[in-house]
């Protein structure tokens, strides 16, 4: 039937059904090459944007392994499916607002307190998280802890899917970042500073002079501007 | 300095922040660093007597895990409800081989644990490791003439397996009073429970045993209770407050850590907190007009 | 402090890398230690001229064209964006019922990535409510390039820097080809971006005064470059959402815009969207319309592998040139110098500028400089191109593609170790998970097509040449020239999403709703038909095509 070509493939079974691909290709590539075009399940294809959370297990292995389909490798013998959604509850809040010295954290999401530190959700991140951890540092209000812990968080949802508490552990973690950037990082004064400069006008006349200037008169400022060690 | 490992649990970095300073500060008076582990998690807080989901003894014993990790072979704890849980969940491993399997088997990222970590409360490293001389030697603001409550609640001497004393007579607070200069009283209620989670949903239970406790403690004569425990020590205090509005001739007792009560006896009472609690122990405990410390 | 912790894998791993490409490691290796301190000289601008000329993909005639219809007519452009410029609408006029108003809104966003989010939430600034306002995107809210920037986003706000100097930066790197006043809005905006984003909660990287940390981008005159780890634009985008999602303003996922709607006299009245899971239309009628689509890295001019991410298909451009929009500079496209070029997983993915900045130098398959590191992109790019085709000094991987090295552990040792972990967590993770550890071994790079410097043309206020119809971000033009520099387009969407927003609700507060037709999508066929373009061909294209060919050449249509 099909001409034999002499690339090695692995066999893998997509939502259970066999295909055979390529060795070496991403699960992603490899659903497209059995002939899957995406819709959803796919955003920035470079593991930032967590649209393709994917579960999997391998055969003759107990485990269910969670991954990114963008950046995981298929093996011989692997049963996935990708995750198109997680539904997890998201609370609206006013950041301005917010009584930030009262762990809002956990005034928001209740359910924190509902962590009984199995860590299923620090496995199953594909990040590598430290997600338990962070969810303990939110049930105790250290939100700057919270805000570092989960800053390499890519908002798939897979630990929100898994956890049997059922908390929306990329959702808390969001809100303790903006918290934490907002109300706890120090200051940055030299930012003050220049924007009071520009609404004072400051620079309007240098801005001016440049963009009236001709085009053989700038390439000179350019080549002969002072640069920065 | 002599370090030990340290479990704080939730409340002392939250609600019982006065627990925690004062802990600490008493203990290098004392020569001890309370070293917290890096890496912990909630106990649980209650622990699970549902047999069959051990899912809720994960949280505790992953505790242990990491204490023995960071290369420590007993675990300090001052809440008394941390203490009653991860003293049970490790008396469950040590004890109940096919548990121990599953939950290690469970827990297959961390390596197997079988009980190695000895959890000990405060109490246990201030009466058995420390001595209570040497917590006389430390007292440069005796209590001289206060008559203090020791009050155990239900977590500290429970079951007899892990208590810390004889659940029927225990003498710990008493003696460590005693060390203080201050006068322990004898007080029936002092094992007695303060109504515990009720104070969530069912606060009129709470009311009542806070009326019972507070009120037998007063009639045996005491100046203010000493607890081990942020729920007692919350329902106590705070609901006396209503109990007050109530009941305007109830004669109202503070109710504080027992370490809050070392550190007035050493002279720091500034790391107390007692600002925030709701009935003021400052002028029971002659600190009233205190700005600084002698020390 | 404690950061997210990645686990180490126990298993001993094979070598990532085969044999003839472990070889050239070591002789990189041999040279690492002398090339640490020591600078190649920048090029001079004739050198620059060369390398550009002889090596850069945008002067290679066959991969361009001449346009024959629409108002670019006779602009050279990247045949595969020509080819969807000149190409019928994906929809037949005579095929949608426009009586049925599905959504009557005050400004529709098209695209809701970095530059649609910021048009919508400064559009709720000047006053408009949040149900009156409508984004509708191809994908999941913030699935966009945005999401993906890792190095930084420049802003003159140190003592050392100012506003003049950022903007003699753009326009030099720019080859002097922008606009000025754009160039000069995104310079002198800047700062106040900045200050927007903290009080939004954005975690910069900062020192312990608070003061930012920053570094040199490529043809940067300051050190400018403000980032968050090398997630700067997760960062960025996650926080913007969320704050979208909080005033609760309407987001239409999976249904990408497929057409704009006119009036009579050519003014833009709404947009047709299509639901890409349900296949049904909906109509939209709205007194704005911000374009914020991004780019088109997802065409893969000239074969090039990309950054970008799945959406970047070009919509924007086809649809606004079709309502009558003017681009500029469609024919410089940016490469960005270092894209993976191993192992083949990650081909074409992007390692961020800021591994340069920390101090990694590109060198050859000796092991030698044979660039300095932060040339503006196109040079660098060009440079990269010249050392494996023109000089043939380049490392060849077991599929045939070619790169040089990208020495990382210089990093770690310029600055300590864990710097590489703490500072290019993302990096650190993407080659991890193949098994190279970026402060062990060097990797492989090679150009990869990465931003649309040109675009539908803008003047300051976010206005484009077509009535009611504005545009923010990748999608438009004139802002960077013929050449962005890094860390000036995370800028530029938010300088000109908001610019564009606010622009937007100023017409939506002064008009009324107009007359639904596809006249200029007629008017545009015709013209076409003339030019004799191809039938078969149409677009916008929405998502790119990557199913495997056997697949698809068995691939019908019967249900
Ligand atoms: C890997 C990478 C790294 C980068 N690093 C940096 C950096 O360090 N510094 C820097 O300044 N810049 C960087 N950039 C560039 C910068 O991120 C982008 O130029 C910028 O974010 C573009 O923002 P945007 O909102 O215009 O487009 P996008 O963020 O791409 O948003 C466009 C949105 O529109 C959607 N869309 C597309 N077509 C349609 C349609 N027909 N209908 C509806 N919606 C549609 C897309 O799916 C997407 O959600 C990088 C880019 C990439 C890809
Ligand atoms: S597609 Fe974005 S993380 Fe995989």
């Amino acid at each position: 039937m099909n001409e034999k070509t002499e690339v090695e493939t692995v066999e893998i079974f997509i939502m259970g059904k066999r295909y055979e691909v390529p060795k070496g290709l991403t699960i992603m590539k490899a659903m497209e090459y059995s002939g899957y075009q995406y819709v959803r399940g796919v955003g920035c294809r470079g593991g930032f944007c967590g649209a393709c959370a994917t579960i999997y297990r391998l055969e003759g292995d107990y485990k269910l392994h969670t991954d990114l389909a963008c950046q995981t490798t298929v093996q011989d013998g692997m049963y996935l499916t990708q995750l198109p959604f997680t539904p997890a509850g998201r609370e609206q809040y006013d950041l301005e607002e917010l009584e930030v010295d009262n762990n809002p954290l956990l005034d928001l999401y209740p359910e924190l307190a509902r962590c009984v530190s199995c860590n299923t959700c620090s496995k199953s991140c594909p990040q590598d998280l430290e997600v338990m951890d962070f969810v303990n540092e939110a049930i105790r209000g250290n939100i700057k802890e919270v805000a570092e812990l989960s800053f390499d968080c890519i908002q798939c949802g897979l630990c929100a899917a898994r956890c049997p508490a059922e908390i929306p552990h990329h959702h808390v973690a969001q809100l303790a970042r903006r918290i934490y950037g907002r109300y706890q990082a120090p200051e940055s004064e030299h930012l003050e500073k220049r924007v009071k400069e520009i609404a004072n006008g400051q620079f309007d006349d240098e801005l001016e002079e440049l963009v009236n200037l001709p085009k053989e008169e700038l390439e000179e400022r350019y080549e002969n501007r002072e640069i920065e060690e | 300095m002599k370090e030990v490992a340290y479990y704080p649990g939730c409340s002392l970095k939250d609600t019982a922040k006065g627990f925690e300073d004062s802990a600490i500060q008493v203990s290098s008076d004392l020569g001890v660093r309370l070293k917290e582990i890096d890496r912990w998690n909630c106990c649980g807080t209650v622990y699970s007597l549902t047999d069959d989901n051990l899912m809720k003894q994960l949280g505790p014993i992953r505790n242990m895990i990491r204490a023995r990790d960071e290369g420590f072979d007993q675990l300090y704890t001052l809440c008394s409800m941390c203490d009653n849980t991860l003293k049970r969940s490790n008396y469950l491993i040590q004890n109940d081989d096919d548990k121990r399997d599953k939950i290690n088997n469970f827990m297959d990222q961390e390596n197997d644990y079988s009980g190695e970590i000895e959890v000990k409360h405060y109490l246990q490293l201030l009466r058995d490791e420390l001595g209570w001389e040497r917590v006389r030697e430390q007292v440069s603001n005796p209590l001289e003439g206060i008559n203090v409550a020791p009050y155990y609640g239900c977590m500290l001497t429970r079951p007899k397996e892990i208590g810390l004393a004889d659940p029927h007579n225990p003498t710990v607070f008493d003696e460590l009073i005693e060390s203080l200069g201050g006068t322990p009283v004898d007080f029936p209620y002092e094992s007695e429970c303060c109504g515990s989670y009720n104070t969530v949903d069912n606060q009129e239970v709470v009311l009542e045993k806070t009326r019972t406790i507070t009120g037998g403690a007063t009639r045996s004569g005491a100046d203010l209770i000493i607890t081990a425990c942020p729920l007692c020590q919350f329902n106590l205090d705070t609901r006396q407050a209503e109990l007050l509005k109530a009941t305007p001739n109830h004669d109202p007792v503070p109710v504080i850590y027992f370490t809050q009560l070392m550190a007035v006896a050493f002279d720091r009472p500034r790391v107390n907190k007692f600002e925030e609690h709701a009935i003021d122990p400052r002028k029971v405990l002659k600190i009233e007009n205190k700005v600084a410390s002698k020390r | 402090m404690r950061t997210g912790k990645l686990k180490s894998n126990e298993e001993p791993k094979e070598d990532p890398y085969p044999e003839s490409m472990r070889e050239s490691i070591k002789k990189v290796e041999q040279t690492r230690e002398e090339r640490i301190g020591k600078e190649v000289d920048r090029m001079n601008p004739d050198e620059r001229e060369q390398v550009l000329n002889k090596y850069h993909p945008d002067y290679r005639e066959e991969g361009m064209r001449g346009l024959d219809a629409g108002p670019n007519q006779g602009d050279q452009m990247p045949l595969e964006l020509a080819d969807l410029l000149e190409a019928y609408p994906a929809v037949d006029p005579s095929e949608v019922d426009l009586t049925k108003v599905d959504y009557e809104v005050d400004v529709l966003v098209i695209g809701g990535g970095g530059a649609g989010t910021v048009a919508a939430l400064w559009a709720i600034k000047e006053g408009i409510d949040p149900s009156d306002i409508l984004i509708a995107t191809k994908l999941r809210h913030g699935d966009a390039n945005s999401m993906m920037a890792q190095g930084g986003i420049q802003a003159a706000d140190r003592e050392v820097d100012s506003p003049k100097a950022h903007f003699l930066d753009i326009v030099g790197g720019g080859h002097f080809a922008n606009k000025p006043e754009l160039a000069r809005a995104l310079a002198k905006d800047a700062p106040g971006i900045l200050k927007w984003h903290e009080d939004l909660g954005v975690m910069y990287d900062k020192n312990e005064d608070g003061s930012m940390k920053t570094l040199h981008g490529g043809g940067t005159s300051r050190k400018r470059l403000h980032s968050a780890k090398d997630y700067t634009g997760m960062e960025l985008m996650r926080a913007i959402r969320d704050e979208a999602r909080n005033q609760e303003i309407n987001v239409e996922e999976f249904s990408p815009a497929v057409e704009l709607l006119t009036d009579s006299d050519g003014t833009v009245t709404g947009a047709l969207l299509y639901n890409m899971e349900t296949e049904q239309y909906y109509v939209v009628r709205a007194k704005s319309i911000v374009m914020a689509t991004g780019g088109f890295g997802r065409l893969h001019i000239q074969e090039f592998p990309t950054t970008n991410h799945y959406g970047a298909t070009a919509d924007g451009l086809v649809m606004s040139y079709r309502a009558g929009a003017n681009l500029l500079d469609m024919d410089s496209v940016q490469y960005h110098p270092t894209g993976a070029a191993f192992p083949e997983q990650i081909v074409g993915l992007l390692v961020t500028e800021k591994v340069r900045g920390s101090g990694a130098i590109p060198v050859n398959r000796d092991g030698e400089a044979f660039v300095f590191n932060l040339e503006p992109r196109d040079v660098e790019a060009g440079a990269l191109i010249r050392e494996c085709y023109g000089r043939d000094m380049g490392v060849e991987t077991p599929t045939g593609m070619k790169g040089v090295w990208l020495d990382t552990p210089m990093i770690d040792m310029i600055h300590g170790e864990g710097t590489f972990e703490e500072n290019l967590a993302y990096i650190y993770r993407l080659y991890t998970r193949f098994g190279i550890d970026p402060t062990e071994d060097p990797l492989l790079v090679f150009p990869t097509l990465h931003y649309q410097n040109g675009g539908i043309e803008i003047d300051d206020e976010g206005r484009t040449a077509v009535e009611g119809l504005f545009a923010g971000g990748e999608v438009e033009g004139g802002v960077h020239g013929k050449n962005r520099l890094m860390g000036n387009s995370l800028l530029d969407y938010n300088v000109f999403g908001k610019r564009a927003g606010i622009s937007a609700a100023k017409r939506a507060k002064e008009t009324e709703l107009g007359d639904l037709t596809l006249e200029h999508a007629r008017r545009y066929i015709e013209e076409l038909e003339k030019a004799g373009v191809d039938e078969e061909r149409r677009s916008p294209m929405l998502i790119p095509e990557y199913r495997g060919e056997e697949a698809l050449s068995r691939s019908i249509d019967i249900i």
